[in-house]
Order: structure tokens, then C-alpha cells, then sequence
């Protein structure tokens, strides 16, 4: 379990895209090192919108940030600050996102020589390195039209894992995949939650979320409705509106 | 009726002018790909100010004929500016064409950057990249090959369109065949031959854009 370092802070976090949509109210959120966290909930409650929220594709309307020791206020945050923040954390997005003029391993490197600013020897190793640990070493020199979306989310996870996050931000990533290749990147993520990646996943897929959370959160109406164990939340919902969306989803 | 023997020695002396419209294309396709990407990034970004000018810009230029713009800039604001008065014909010409090839060029260039989806832009961000790296490392590479065959299209327009320069009194092709015709009323010769010389330059032009397509749809 977490060595109850907080990565990720959220305080009083809001999101509206004008007055008559407030999208997120007030989310309080602390999230340890070597934390799994889930995110469920029914669609257009704010869940992907959260975690747009912590690297700034989406900007809040009010609220602090904070992720690995940096923190950003909504109101007065600069441009400077975002590129900070969004080094301390990566994301694996639906639809995959790879560069696609790049092949596997550049989409890789990408960041590790453009941001990090790594020799190119020192990149490539750690690319490679990454690149096998998700099973994609082979393909390594294919460009993303070449892979298959399992294979492409594969290298979206090596990619994101590069920079060494802070936080892995996880936003449906077997959403868009057709279901027989969900699961070569559902192992993908499992192990990286064996290995105490400190991870936060929005998804539909509760089975999953039930197996490697170390805790779920449940949202609904922008807000945080039930947050604790996977037993709590999945096995034994107090939670009435859970309840309902864990009937449905079972259906 | 056609004969042969006039159509060959005309040829060569009406083909002895290509390199007034070869002249003609390069320097306008340069000024005109300038143009195009200034246009196009203050459109792709709506720079603010600039963008609502460079649209009427735009609209103008490809909702007028350039024989039109042709005459306007050379009779009519040559009226008014000393500058245009003091051009040489090639050199009016050069610039009205860049202007209106810079237009559609433009055009091909903004669809170009707007092909680049969403997501990878936001993978970027994500990454902590800037913008500058954005547009320069993702963006452009994948805008060049998709702008690459419209812009070699409007090149080859921009070809048949340099056939208009003698209205203003460029000696090309054009003027050429009607210098001969003045002497021998044989426009049937003549102009076949024109044509001809227009047709093998996109012709071959023609083949290089469909290498240059297939090139650029099999990269990646």
C-alpha cells in the first residue's frame, strides 16, 4: 500500500464552461505515492474532465493544483507554471494521440529529448527498455498507421511512462478498442500497478477497476459521491446512486 | 490547311520563350508559398486584427479573375502610385500572381495545418512540450505532406496562368505567337504549336505530381 507521500493534491477544484454548465464542484482529492485509483461513474459527470483538469488541457475555473511538490492556483496561474506541471505527470489518452509522423520509438523519445532535454543515446536506451516492458520492441521502427490500437495504446503507455510522471493519468484507454484487444492493454497497466505506478484511471471497465485499484473514486454531478476501497465501493455500495449505475453496468 | 513544315519552324521560335514563364512560375510560386504560409498561420491561429484582413484577402483574390486584378493593379493603381508606374511589366505581373497564387496556396496550407487532429496536439501538451516544439516538431512535418499535392496543383495552374502576362506586354509564349500571327495570319499553326508547348510542360509536370503524391501517401 501507499507510503502516504501525497503526488497529487486537488483543493476546492471547479470547472465551469459557463454559468449554466458547471461541469466540476468543489473535488477534494489526495492521491498517495503507489496509489491506483479508479474513477468511475456515468457518463458527462465530470470524470474525464478531472483529469484534464490536472495536467491544464482543460482549464479550471478555480481551484489548486498540486502535483509532486507544485502547486498551480486556477485563478492565477501563468503559462510557465502549466509546462511545469504537465511535466510532472503524463497521460494515456482514448484515442491513443501518437505522433503519427513519428514511429514507435521516436513517439517515445519525443519528450525525453525535446523536454527533458536527454542525450539521444540515453533517451533511445530508456525508449527501448520501456518498449519491451509493454511488448512492443518488435514493432519498434513501425509507424502508429502500421499498429493495431492495442499495439498503438501500448506505445501511448511506453510514451507517457517515459518522462517518469510523478502521476499516470489513465483517460478510457480501452474505450476506443475493439474488445478483443482490451485485454493486452489492461495487462499493460496491471503490471505497471504491481510495480506501484502511482496511477489515476478513468474507466467503464469495473471488473478491472474491482482487480487493480487500490481505491475507487465515484463521481456524479461533478462531484466526488463515494471514494474508498474497491470491497466498499464495488463488492458493497452504500452508496444508493452507485448502486444504480453498478446495476445498470452489470446489465 | 496545316502546314507541317511552318508548324516546325515555328516552334522553335515560339518555344525559345519557356523561359520567360518558367521565369515567371518560379519567382511567383516562391513569393506566393511566402505569402501562403504567413496567411495561412495567421488564419490557423486567428491572430487577432489580422485574421479578419487576411480572409477579405483572401476572398478577393479568389473571387475575381486575375485578368481583373491584372488590369486594376497595373492601369488602375499605377494611377495613384508612382512605384507601380515605374514596374516593369514582368515584374507587375510577378506580383499580382503572387498575390493571387498566395491566396489559394494559403488556403491549401490552412487545410494542410488543420488535417493535424486534436489529440496529438494535446499528447503534446501532456508531455510538457511548448508550443514552438508543437508546431515545429509535429505539426509542419505532417502539414508538408498533406499541402505537398494541392500546392503542386496550384503550381501547375499558376503555369497556364502566366499565358495571360503578355496583356500587360510580357514578351512570353503569348506574345510570341501573336508577333508571328501579325506576320503571317497563320494562327492555326500558330497556336497548336502554343499549345502544344504548354501541354508537354504539364505534362511532365502532371507526372511529378503523381510521384510526388504516391510519395507523400505512402511516408507513413
Amino acid at each position: 500500500m501507499g507510503t502516504e507521500t501525497p503526488m497529487v493534491k486537488v483543493e476546492h477544484l471547479y470547472k465551469e464552461f459557463d454559468t449554466e454548465t458547471k461541469v466540476l464542484k468543489d473535488i477534494n482529492l489526495t492521491v498517495n505515492k503507489n496509489e491506483v485509483i479508479a474513477i468511475l461513474g456515468p457518463s458527462g459527470t465530470g470524470k474525464s474532465t478531472l483529469l484534464r483538469c490536472l495536467n491544464y488541457l482543460t482549464v479550471p475555473t478555480k481551484g489548486i493544483i498540486e502535483i509532486g511538490g507544485l502547486r498551480v492556483d486556477a485563478e492565477k496561474h501563468t503559462k510557465k507554471e502549466v509546462i511545469e506541471l504537465r511535466k510532472h505527470s503524463s497521460m494515456v489518452f482514448q484515442g491513443y494521440n501518437l505522433f503519427k509522423n513519428k514511429t514507435a520509438l521516436e513517439n517515445v523519445m519525443e519528450a525525453l529529448i525535446q523536454v527533458q532535454k536527454k542525450p539521444k543515446a540515453e533517451a533511445e536506451k530508456i525508449s527501448l527498455d520501456l518498449l519491451k516492458r509493454v511488448g512492443m520492441l518488435e514493432r519498434k521502427d513501425f509507424y502508429p498507421s502500421k499498429l493495431s490500437g492495442g499495439q498503438q495504446q501500448r506505445v501511448g503507455i511506453a510514451r507517457a511512462l517515459a518522462v517518469n510522471p510523478n502521476v499516470l493519468l489513465f483517460d478510457e484507454p480501452t474505450s476506443a478498442l475493439d474488445p478483443e484487444l482490451v485485454g493486452e492493454v489492461l495487462n499493460t497497466i496491471k503490471s505497471l500497478a504491481e510495480e506501484g505506478t502511482t496511477m489515476l484511471l478513468v474507466t467503464h471497465e469495473i471488473g478491472f477497476a474491482r482487480e487493480v485499484a487500490t481505491r475507487v473514486l465515484f463521481m456524479d454531478g461533478g462531484r466526488i459521491a463515494a471514494d474508498g476501497t474497491p470491497e466498499e465501493i464495488i463488492d458493497h455500495p452504500e452508496n444508493e446512486r452507485v448502486r444504480q449505475f453498478l446495476n445498470f453496468i452489470k446489465k | 490547311m496545316f502546314k507541317i513544315s511552318y508548324f516546325m519552324e515555328i516552334l522553335p521560335i515560339i518555344g525559345s520563350k519557356v523561359n520567360v514563364t518558367f521565369e515567371l512560375t518560379i519567382v511567383s510560386t516562391i513569393f506566393a508559398l511566402l505569402v501562403g504560409v504567413v496567411v495561412a498561420i495567421i488564419s490557423y491561429y486567428k491572430v487577432g486584427g489580422f485574421y479578419q484582413l487576411t480572409r477579405v484577402y483572401v476572398s478577393i483574390m479568389r473571387g475575381t479573375p486575375i485578368v481583373a486584378q491584372l488590369y486594376f493593379f497595373y492601369y488602375g493603381l499605377a494611377l495613384y502610385s508612382a512605384m507601380i508606374r515605374n514596374m516593369t511589366p514582368l515584374i507587375a505581373v510577378s506580383v499580382v500572381m503572387s498575390l493571387n497564387m498566395g491566396a489559394f496556396m494559403s488556403e491549401s496550407i490552412r487545410g494542410a495545418l488543420l488535417s493535424v487532429d486534436e489529440g496529438q496536439k494535446e499528447a503534446a501538451y501532456s508531455l510538457g512540450m511548448t508550443n514552438f516544439q508543437l508546431i515545429t516538431r509535429i505539426i509542419i512535418p505532417q502539414a508538408v505532406r498533406v499541402a505537398l499535392p494541392p500546392i503542386f496543383n496550384d503550381v501547375i495552374n499558376l503555369i497556364k496562368t502566366t499565358s495571360l502576362a503578355f496583356m500587360l506586354g510580357v514578351p512570353d509564349i503569348m506574345g510570341a505567337a501573336k508577333i508571328e500571327g501579325a506576320k503571317t495570319f497563320r494562327y492555326f499553326e500558330i497556336y497548336a504549336a502554343v499549345m502544344l508547348i504548354y501541354w508537354v510542360i504539364i505534362f511532365v509536370l502532371g507526372i511529378l505530381h503523381k510521384l510526388l503524391e504516391k510519395k507523400c501517401a505512402s511516408m507513413y
